[in-house]
């Protein structure tokens, strides 16, 4: 679990399960009550997505001061902890760094996403239940002075 | 019939099993690093995740991510190509828990052949020859004359805790012997810490010829005939061909039907290739199994006829042996030059931006390949960008065909081992099919002299 980076791992086969769990201080929530997502289909990236070119689709024209976080892993956004939560930010939300913008799901586990700006929240790039692959810009913040 | 497959690989052999699943009418996913945005197997899969960064350990090799996008897409199995994940068990069982069909063997045979002392042994308990040894650390002076009787000479002493040339010596006769052993055990407690050595048999002037196999899900294993591997550099092959030059049909039949029954003992399905050392009395020693495709599988497909990767995927969904492959039959010659983003002369690497690339065709002619013209090499992974094969109604023809194949093979920007392989392909002892492991490395010796 340690080489691959494993958070919690289960495995069923026959009339076994095992469950093995890291002990961990940043254990995300459990969270069972969402509908499996339906298939998928990602359309291909045209053209690499550098992060000036993500700053320069935001509308306000401050291109510059945006910082966006993209996603570190592959997985399903949310972006409530759960299904009738209000969701962790809105567009116009002020937040700290450490804070929580979203879930990621990635193989039933529950990944939180948190800032690492503090600022403004201008841009959610993603809608919620929607899968996302790794780099997949996120949030467009800017940052507070 | 599988409805999605995500190939957990990149660059000509995703590309390769790209071909089989289009043909199968199954729908694809490729997965793909940042550095591989641009490359072909994500332009030609009907979707594409991006699963990390450059490196393979943050990407292709990442299990938690190739899983991820394997759910997210909603697949039904994995082929895991060649390297990477292909035999790595733990992955195996990850997909088998996550309800996603791995394209290969069992998670238990894949460790089983994965351990090699272990395949070693349980392949010789089903019947396979391997190379005479000692069986275990030879302790003292009797146990040396006992195990050197049995095996004969000429025997290599071998440290058990360690290689790299050190504690090792070869032994001719029996008066080398006690000499021998001793310093080999002085030389490997220096070196290792441990002054424990074993014997095995001495191969000289080895041949590497391995046995391509499939096994359906349903207890039936069949063999595809033998590659010759010999032409190698460092351990890594360069060149390969389909028959080998000593193989006769007698031999063939026999080796293929104790390889089968072996295979059949252990339970193994998918894939598989069956690695040998042939001494030069044409004995065969079982050395390794790869429980995988293999990156020369193309020799095998030209010979046979058979698809080798379709052939997986739909053993892998459960299709019997009879059906898919309801018999083999050997038909001409083929030879596979492995072009490397490679010196030619230095062997160093070569990454970079191809100006030019225009393959060879015409009859007889396969190339497998992800590259393109202004296709940029990465120096993340490996150096092969080109398998170039050719196939003819005997050697002669066969070789004739990759002579004029490599000549029209135009690969600019990036340097390429194209020349090298020209230079087997006309070298006296490749032509008369005389040779061995070693020989590269003296045709290169040679050549060196002459420059």
């Amino acid at each position: 679990m340690q080489s691959h980076g494993l958070e919690e791992l289960e495995y069923q086969h026959g009339g076994l399960l095992v469950r093995l769990k890291k002990a961990s201080s940043a254990r995300p929530a459990e969270i069972r009550a969402y509908a499996e997502p339906g298939p998928v289909r990602l359309a291909i990236p045209p053209v690499a997505e550098t992060p000036s070119t993500a700053a320069a689709s935001a509308p306000d024209g401050q291109a510059d001061s945006l910082h966006t976080i993209k996603s570190p892993i592959v997985g399903t956004f949310y972006s409530a902890p759960s299904p009738e939560a209000e969701p962790f930010v809105t567009v116009g939300a002020s937040v700290d760094v450490g804070q929580v913008l979203c879930i990621i799901e990635a193989m039933k586990l529950m990944n939180e996403i948190e800032s690492d700006v503090a600022g403004e929240v201008v841009r959610i790039h993603v809608e919620n239940g929607k899968p996302v692959e790794y780099g997949a810009p996120l949030f467009d913040i800017r940052p507070r002075k | 019939m599988f409805k999605k497959i995500l190939i957990a690989n990149r660059g000509e052999i995703a590309l390769r099993v790209l071909c089989a699943c289009k043909e199968l009418g199954i729908r694809t996913v490729a997965v793909y690093s940042e550095a591989d945005r641009h490359a072909l197997h994500v332009r030609f899969a009907d979707e594409a995740i991006c699963i990390g960064p450059p490196r393979s350990s943050d990407s292709y090799l990442n299990i938690p991510q190739v899983i991820s996008a394997a759910e997210i897409a909603d697949v039904d199995a994995i082929h895991p190509g060649y390297g990477f994940l292909s035999e790595n068990a733990n992955f195996a069982e990850v997909c088998e828990a996550s309800h996603i069909t791995f394209i290969g063997p069992s998670p238990a045979v894949i460790r089983m052949m994965g351990e090699k002392d272990r395949a070693r042994a349980e392949m010789a308990a089903a019947g396979l020859p391997i190379i005479p040894g000692s069986d275990g650390v030879v302790p003292d002076e009797t146990a040396a004359a006992d195990a050197a009787a049995e095996i004969g000479f000429p025997l290599m002493i071998k440290a058990a805790e360690g290689g790299g040339g050190r504690g090792m010596r070869i032994v001719r006769n029996e008066k080398e012997l006690l000499p021998a052993f001793h310093t080999a055990r002085a030389e490997a407690e220096q070196a290792f810490g441990s002054p424990n050595v074993y014997f095995e048999k001495l191969i000289e002037r080895p041949r590497h010829i391995e046995f391509q196999v499939l096994g359906d899900r349903h207890g039936n294993v069949i063999h595809l005939g033998e590659r010759e591997c010999s032409l190698q550099r460092r351990h890594q092959k360069v060149l390969e061909e389909s028959p080998s030059t000593v193989v006769d049909d007698a031999t063939r039949k026999r080796m293929g039907s104790q390889v089968v029954d072996a295979l059949k003992k252990v339970g193994y399905s998918s894939a598989g290739t069956v690695e040998f050392l042939r001494d030069s009395s044409g004995e065969l020693y079982f050395i390794e199994m790869n429980a995988r495709i293999q990156v020369e599988h193309p020799v095998t497909e030209m010979v046979t006829g058979v698809d080798l990767v379709k052939s997986q995927i739909r053993l892998a969904a459960g299709e019997r042996m009879k059906d898919v492959i309801p018999a083999v039959k050997f038909h001409g010659h083929a030879i596979e030059c492995r072009i490397n983003a490679e010196d030619p002369e230095k062997f160093t690497p070569s990454p970079g931006r191809i100006t030019a690339f225009r393959v060879p065709g015409g009859p007889g002619v396969r190339v497998d390949t992800a590259a393109y013209a202004d296709a940029v090499i990465p120096p993340y992974y490996d150096s092969l960008i080109a398998k170039l094969i050719a196939y003819g109604d005997d050697r002669a023809e066969a070789i004739a065909r990759v002579h004029r194949a490599l000549d029209e093979f135009v690969v600019e920007g990036i340097k390429t081992t194209i020349p090298l392989h020209k230079r087997i392909i006309t070298h006296p002892d490749f032509v008369s099919g005389n040779f061995d492991t070693h020989s590269l490395e003296r045709m290169f010796e040679s050549q060196k002299k002459r420059n």
